[in-house]
């Protein structure tokens, strides 16, 4: 992966965030170890201070352990004061019904446990990672956010995706070339229940694949009893080659799939939202 | 047959359409398509209104070498 070149934009933005940090004075970081939600921990840890800045992670069975362990590990590289809660919205019958608007069910148990956590630390205001791009996608998980106060200063300083790649990577943040990583809920088409199980399946399939070498975007989608494998499209024809379907195939066999299937067209953000009709193709 | 298994087949492509709603999964006892026939295969997908379409890697039951 390339980053983009930091411009004068950029770098305005930049100088933007840090202002706007400054005038909140401290926050608590809505934070999952991603792209986007790091480097903000990270802005935020030297432009506040580490008395002024708290990153909350939320744990739970559709986030990967591997994901949970890496955030853990970055926050303490970076000096960025860290506390791990466990979320529960798998036992939110209304998450785990999984309908188009889960992200709403799933963020509001999040936020609710973050706003009292920031009160009682005295910290003015919640964050969390929302940048530019995102803004125009199909996010019901915002309208959750945004009920509850939460801030996104990434999004209104104008920061996209790719400068916040550029900038990770000049401040040497390991996540700069990381992959977008949503919950694992997501690989779930909706309308079919989310259950520890299912996101169980899908975590240990990706992991397998990821052991066999396969890097970049990455998605195992649950289809019942068939997984349908989302690859960077660079990567497909090598995977369709007779010995590297079979190992493909074992590896997600292993994860408790009968069937194994190779998405022709590759990874797609937001592909079920696709599929559902949610989003146009 | 389906409408895409059959425009599959005259492109060449010969192969069983399970079909769930927008998605078609592409059922072979052969070898996998090649880049190109990859590609048609999306291109003729799309067309018949699907918006994925996918390849069964070693489906159970399918014919082993040999046999």
């Amino acid at each position: 992966m390339n980053p983009v070149a930091i411009d004068a934009s950029t770098r305005h933005k930049e100088a933007a965030l840090a202002t706007w940090l400054r005038e909140r004075g401290s926050v608590l970081v809505g934070y999952s170890g991603g792209v986007d939600s790091t480097y903000l921990a990270v802005v935020a840890r030297e432009v506040l201070g580490r008395d002024n800045v708290l990153a909350v992670l939320g744990r739970s069975a559709s986030v990967p352990a591997e994901q949970s362990q890496n955030a853990i590990v970055v926050a303490e590289r970076h000096d960025v004061p860290l506390r791990i809660v466990g979320t529960g919205e798998v036992e939110d019958p209304r998450y785990a019904a999984n309908p188009v608007n889960r992200c709403y069910f799933c963020k509001s148990v999040l936020w609710t446990e973050l706003t009292p956590i920031a009160r009682d630390h005295g910290i003015a205001v919640v964050v969390d990672g929302t940048n530019a791009d995102d803004v125009s996608e199909y996010r019901p998980g915002a309208k959750a956010a945004r009920e509850q106060g939460v801030e996104s200063p990434l999004a209104d300083v104008g920061l996209t995706k790719a400068e916040i790649r550029a900038l990770s990577r000049e401040r040497d943040l390991a996540t700069w070339s990381q992959p977008s990583a949503p919950c694992l809920a997501s690989r779930i088409p909706y309308g079919t229940a989310v259950t520890v199980e299912r996101l169980g399946q899908v975590e240990r399939a990706e992991a397998a694949l990821r052991a066999l070498g396969i890097e970049g975007d990455l998605r195992v989608r649950h289809h019942g009893e068939m997984a349908r494998v989302e690859l960077e499209a660079a990567l497909i024809d090598s995977w369709l080659e007779p010995a590297n379907a079979q190992r493909l195939t074992q590896a997600v066999r292993s994860a408790g799939y009968k069937r194994v299937a190779l998405d022709l067209r590759g990874f797609r953000s937001g592909s079920l939202n696709v599929l559902e009709g949610v989003v146009a193709a | 047959m389906t409408p895409l298994e059959s425009r599959l087949r005259d492109a060449g492509i010969a192969c069983r359409v399970e079909v769930r709603e927008r998605l078609a999964i592409l059922v072979s006892d052969g070898a996998g398509p090649t880049h190109d026939e990859r590609l048609r295969a999306i291109q003729l997908a799309r067309a018949e209104g699907f918006s994925h379409v996918c390849l069964e890697l070693e489906p159970l039951g399918a014919a082993l070498p040999g046999d």
